[in-house]
């Protein structure tokens, strides 16, 4: 028997309660925890569920942005970006939590699944450390 | 120095400097285990792709897997934490690699470790790279003179050859292969010694006798010592064929030596398990096969077209009690063109090098010989055959005909001819012409114990009585009518004189 990896479960959960009515929906569930609790899987629910948000987000065409920054970002920033991240991404809908640590000392990171821009502060100094350093 | 032209000089360096702007993949690392890292995240990275850790240790993916990178550490990992953050590099491992490591010791990943400073490189080689093509593809026909006169003469090496070195441990196998780097001295080749999970302390010993021999002016020396992990040895024998790509893609020969293959194998068993990839024959991965093929198939000789230049390659496999039915030896052996094959008994027997005659081949070798070797080794190797089989016949004691007799004493003195003490190489012409003494029989009245001495005293001799002999042998690659005349009257003046006085001193007779 060929494996199940969460991922294989999270797109099967996917798959079935894909445009599905509210009553369907009730009775996938229960059929999904019932193959869990049988295939005692149920320790597995919560990475099982990381990945269906993933999928979700993909299929969709939503992606989450993680945006570091030193301070808040201003409103007209926040457009912008969003505006260069549908385009470069081309996805339909892109959702900012942001995260403010102060010794990033200034400039934006930004983090997608696992893609990063670093546009920091605290970046290029490390950078310019390495060149300067640099065996000749 | 004052404060301005400090300033000055930081801000020209600053304005050499620019960052560019660019989208990094990163992962990070869910569990770090004896050199092994299993990473998540990393989407789209390539096969031996390198990544970098938060404090500049190196790794290559070599497992791709659904959600998770496994990547080996060439580094200390023990600084490497749970959830730390790896970026890829995009680019495949690499070597730096230039003119200036002649001479030098440098680690697996071709950093300099004898202390004499950083080593200046303006290329990188990958130390992966698909073997070259047919096309580009010349066959063997130059020798490689190892100085040891029954390689020379029996098994002899071409360039761009593949001769395994096997046998016990003991047995002299590096031996040869120093052997074979003290005599390149002025034949025009790079030597490349890849140490693989050797002592420091033998790596040491072997350093210092080719610092000795003068031949550290154009050998380098790869090491992945014992102490360090277990991915470096396995990239190291790679790394030393890129160092030898360099050189080649110069127009030059180059001779690589792995020292062993045998313990590569088993640092890549460590890994692969490590890795979880499923066992097979002797717990080896089931691509051992392919991890010494496309490493052996790195060593050719290129045609003139293509830039000529070329790799031989002398891999050393160690054996556990003669046993060359094991899982890595036959691999090796089916891959390389001919094998050494030296054993414990002939050791402790006193035939040194110990190599079995019998056993030993090479299958393209004979082609490389030049023609004044050929001529007088031809016969040698048959000789050497019969004298074993008979030698058996003659444990009985019983009555031998006059041929058989002949033939066990001429084997005597051919086992006794081969046999030379380690470090001291002897050039192919004086070879030639010990070997025709040999083989047309003028040692034959020469008691057996007496055969090393009267070769010492011959070869000192000859040095001045046969010069136009040496000289054919060198611009011509054989001798003429008048050369070999010269040679049969130095034979025979020398015998007189050695028979006259045998058991005085040999000065006498230089």
């Amino acid at each position: 028997m060929a494996t199940l990896s969460n991922n294989d479960i999270a797109r099967a959960i996917y798959l079935v309660s894909k445009d599905k009515t509210h009553t369907e929906l009730h009775d996938i569930n229960n059929k999904v925890v019932k193959f869990l609790a049988r295939r005692r899987l149920l320790s597995k629910t919560e990475d099982i569920l990381e990945r269906l948000d993933k999928i979700i987000n993909h299929e969709s065409g939503k992606i989450v942005v993680k945006v570091l920054s030193a301070r808040k970002l201003k409103e007209e920033l926040k457009k912008e970006l969003i505006f260069f991240l549908k385009k470069r991404y081309k996805a339909k809908e892109v959702i900012l939590t942001e995260t403010i640590d102060e010794k990033l000392l200034g400039g934006i990171g930004i983090e997608i699944n696992d893609e990063i821009i670093d546009l920091t502060v605290k970046n290029k100094i490390k950078k310019l450390q390495e060149y300067l350093i640099r065996k000749i | 120095m004052s404060t301005n032209y400090i300033v000055e000089n930081l801000k020209k360096e600053i304005d050499n400097f620019s960052s560019q702007i660019k989208a990094e993949k990163i992962g990070h690392v869910l569990e770090v285990f004896d050199g092994i890292a299993k990473i998540s995240g990393l989407s789209d990275i390539k096969s031996s792709e390198m990544v970098t850790f938060p404090n500049g240790e190196m790794g290559v993916a070599l497992n791709l897997e659904e959600d998770t990178v496994g990547v080996i550490i060439l580094d200390d990992f023990s600084k490497i934490r749970e959830g730390d953050e790896v970026k890829a590099t995009g680019k495949i491992l690499e070597v730096p690699v230039s003119d200036n490591i002649i001479g030098r010791v440098v680690n697996a990943l071709g950093v300099e470790i004898d202390g004499k400073g950083v080593i200046k490189a303006d290329k990188t080689y990958p130390i992966e790279k698909v073997a070259p093509g047919v096309i580009t593809r010349l066959s063997v026909s130059e020798p490689v003179s190892t100085g040891i006169k029954v390689i020379d003469s029996i098994i002899p090496i071409g360039r761009g050859q593949r001769e395994l070195i096997i046998g016990d441990r003991q047995t002299g196998k590096t031996a040869i292969a120093i052997d074979t780097i003290l005599n390149q001295k002025g034949q025009d080749m790079i030597c490349v010694y890849v140490s693989i999970g050797q002592k420091d302390s033998k790596l040491r010993k072997i350093q210092t006798r080719l610092e000795k021999g003068g031949a550290m002016a154009y050998t380098i020396i790869v090491s992945a010592g014992s102490s360090e992990p277990a991915p470096l040895s396995y990239i190291a024998p790679y790394t030393g064929v890129s160092i030898a790509e360099y050189f080649m893609d110069q127009g030059k020969d180059v001779l690589i030596i792995y020292d062993d293959l045998s313990k590569h194998a088993v640092a890549y068993r460590e890994i692969s398990l490590l890795l979880r990839r499923p066992p097979g024959r002797e717990a080896f991965p089931g691509d051992v096969f392919y991890l010494h093929s496309r490493l052996l198939e790195r060593a050719c000789r290129r045609n003139k077209e293509y830039g000529g230049g070329s790799i031989t390659a002398l891999p050393i496999v160690e054996t556990q009690a003669g046993d060359v039915t094991a899982y890595i030896p036959t691999n090796v052996i089916s891959i390389t063109d001919g094998q050494i094959f030296l054993e414990t008994d002939l050791f402790y027997k006193g035939i040194r090098p110990a190599i079995n005659v019998g056993l030993s081949v090479s299958r393209v070798g004979s082609n490389a010989q030049i023609k004044a070797m050929k001529k007088v080794a031809g016969t040698l190797k048959l000789d050497l055959a019969q004298y074993r089989e008979l030698e058996a016949f003659s444990q009985f004691g019983s009555d031998l005909d006059n041929a058989t007799k002949q033939q066990l004493e001429r084997g005597k003195r051919a086992v006794e001819v081969l046999k030379q003490p380690q470090y001291s190489p002897v050039a192919v012409e004086r070879q030639v012409a010990v070997l025709y003494a040999l083989t047309k029989g003028y040692m034959d009245d020469i008691p057996v114990d007496k055969i090393k001495e009267f070769e010492e005293g011959f070869v000192n001799y000859a040095e001045n009585h046969t010069k136009k002999f040496y000289k054919e042998i060198l611009e011509t690659k054989m001798w003429t009518d008048a050369g070999e005349a010269e040679l049969k009257k130095a034979i025979e003046e020398f015998k007189n004189d050695f028979q006259n006085f045998q058991g005085q001193s040999l000065g006498k007779f230089s």
